[in-house]
């Protein structure tokens, strides 16, 4: 017997939510098995899922190796329905180059922000930590991202990104991008000083932010062929 | 009363006549650049020559007027000395560790136990005798890393996080290995001379791993290193913790620590309900110290003080770039700060 959609999406999200490998792998193979469609189970069951877990973060039921497993068996059940994407559905993505800039190694708040980016439908770039503010710039001119999100714990590194958006003006290209700054010392204030575009607190948070600094109202639809890299 | 009595009186409770102003070392680091300058003693020579390290951290007292020697600057002597590859960074930079010996959780093989008496363990304990040597009537206090942040420095955190759920097995392997290996450092510098031993945990605060975690990997291994050094060597121990202390917060009164310190976003007054025993350490935010002016510095640890702080101390230890005067500022406040009933109205 064919479940209904509705039974499959919800069972993807909880799968994701609960941290249910088999399961998901199980669901993900029935979406295909019955002819479902790959791209509806992923943004509205797997990236659902992922969205909840990120809701219990911030209520802190959740914390760091629940969101990391909730995000691996995302993954593990997109890879099975990556490949069945119907590509009229696909909408270019949005580039994204994130990551901790020069001095910091501190890259746990930036790989939960790449995380939910990334199951929000951004097509991310991750430069890692302790990254020269230059290649940044660099990155985002080669793959023609929109968004620029720098992250850092620590004061004596926070002035890089005043540096990576003064380098931007330098070379007369601060308005192609859009300048996402995080982390520990960070605050609204300290983005608005540097001319950030935008200030999040938080993983969650950084989504609404990025959508709104890129014009992406609707959450899921971009959500097409996630990062091959991450 | 010298600063090494006012702090051993301090921690066990005991009457004095102001709150101490500590600032331990290690992952709180304790040098600046301001004071380098003057001393001509600089990062990174500092961490691995014993002279240079003691004359640092005696500089932060003199010239600084913070009321203890502490060493090392860095937390990463323990996972270099286990086999990781550490920058020992620069003149404002502290040492990090720029590769696992670890690939994965099930790479214990590739540690190597750590020799406390070479590389820069072994300078560790020269400087800490070197000071002692100098009889300074100031307290020194060895710095160790908690077993969970050791862990994190010698495998990916984002492995360590996983297994929290695939492979507890290998995380308490793992955290015991690292545990061994923290007290023989702690036992050694004892023996050179260290008086205090402050334990820093921040790769285990609740806030990443939450208090379910916290206590199945973490609480046990900090534990059994506390009491070793408060039972066996009579030293005494502080623990410092990251974050806001949330969920966590009513773990506080099962560590065996007698000293708790605890990040700024963590009121003092909060901190004396979660354990009412505890003394209580802290906690002018790190961000303040360096980007605030002395007023503001001031402002925070007189509040600090009037909430009742027992030690005072920055949150979470100080970066290389806080001025000289936010420090004095902060020596002088403690210096006029009488905790004696009579007189404690005028001053708050």
């Amino acid at each position: 017997m064919v479940r209904s959609r509705k039974d499959i999406l919800t069972d993807l999200a909880d799968s994701v939510l609960n941290m249910n490998e088999d399961k998901a792998v199980q669901v993900a193979k029935e979406v295909l098995e019955t002819g479902q469609d790959a791209l509806d189970a992923i943004n509205n069951g797997l990236v659902k899922g992922m969205n909840q877990a990120g809701d219990l973060y911030d209520k802190e039921e959740y914390f760091v190796p629940e969101l990391l497993i909730c995000s691996d068996v995302l993954y593990l059940a997109l890879d099975i329905l990556k490949p069945y994407i119907k590509h009229e559905a696909s909408e270019k993505k949005i580039g994204c180059v994130i990551g901790v800039v020069e001095g910091d190694t501190h890259d746990i708040g930036k790989n939960l922000v790449k995380i939910m980016l990334d199951v929000s439908g951004f097509e991310i770039h991750d430069l890692g930590k302790n990254v020269p503010l230059a290649d940044f710039i660099e990155k985002a001119k080669e793959v023609n991202a929109t968004l620029i999100c720098l992250s850092t714990l620590m004061t004596t590194t926070m002035d890089g990104m005043a540096s990576v958006i003064e380098m931007l003006k330098k070379e007369g290209i601060r308005d192609r991008f859009k300048i996402l700054v995080g982390g520990g010392p960070i605050s609204q204030g300290f983005a608005d000083r540097i001319g950030a575009d935008g200030y999040a607190a938080n993983a969650s948070q950084t989504v609404a932010v990025a959508k709104k600094l890129c014009n992406k109202e609707k959450s899921c639809d971009a959500l097409s062929a996630f990062d091959e890299n991450r | 009363m010298t600063p090494y009595q006012r702090l051993m009186k301090t921690v066990k409770k005991e009457p004095v006549d102001r709150p101490p102003l500590i600032c331990p070392g290690g992952m709180m680091t304790m040098a600046v650049k301001d004071v380098m300058q003057l001393l001509n003693v600089y990062w990174p020579s500092a961490h691995e020559d014993p002279c240079l390290m003691a004359q640092l951290t005696r500089g932060m007292a003199d010239l600084a007027g913070i009321e203890n020697l502490g060493v090392p600057f860095c937390m990463t002597v323990e996972a270099e000395g286990m086999g990781a590859g550490v920058d020992l960074g620069h003149q404002t930079r502290e040492p990090h560790v720029i590769r696992y010996p670890m690939k994965n959780m099930a790479d214990m093989d590739r540690l190597s136990p750590l020799d406390t008496g070479i590389g820069r363990a072994a300078v560790c304990c020269d400087a800490i005798r070197i000071l002692k040597q100098a009889e300074t009537d100031l307290p020194i206090l060895a710095n160790l890393p908690g077993p969970a942040s050791l862990a994190t420095s010698l495998v990916d955190p984002m492995r360590y996080y996983r297994s929290v759920h695939r492979d507890k097995k290998a995380i308490h392997e793992l955290t015991r290995f690292c545990t061994d290996q923290v007290i023989r450092f702690g036992d050694a510098m004892i023996d050179a001379g260290a008086e205090i031993i402050c334990i820093a945990d921040p790769s285990a605060t609740g806030d990443l791993l939450g208090p379910t975690a916290f206590s199945e990997f973490v609480l046990p291994y900090l534990n059994r290193m506390t009491r070793h050094f408060q039972e066996v060597k009579n030293v005494p121990v502080i623990v410092h913790i990251c974050g806001k202390i949330k969920k966590t917060g009513t773990l506080i009164k099962e560590m065996d620590a007698q000293v708790i310190s605890v990040d700024s976003v963590v009121g003092i007054t909060s901190l004396h309900g979660l354990a009412p025993d505890k003394v209580t350490m802290g906690n002018i935010s790190t961000y303040t110290l360096e980007l605030g002016t002395p007023e503001k510095v001031e402002k925070a640890g007189r509040s600090c003080l009037r909430n009742g702080v027992d030690i005072l101390a920055p949150a979470c230890g100080i970066s290389p770039l806080t001025p000289l005067a936010n420090l004095k500022c902060l020596s002088n406040l403690v210096a006029t700060f009488n905790t004696s009933p009579d007189t404690k109205e005028k001053n708050i």
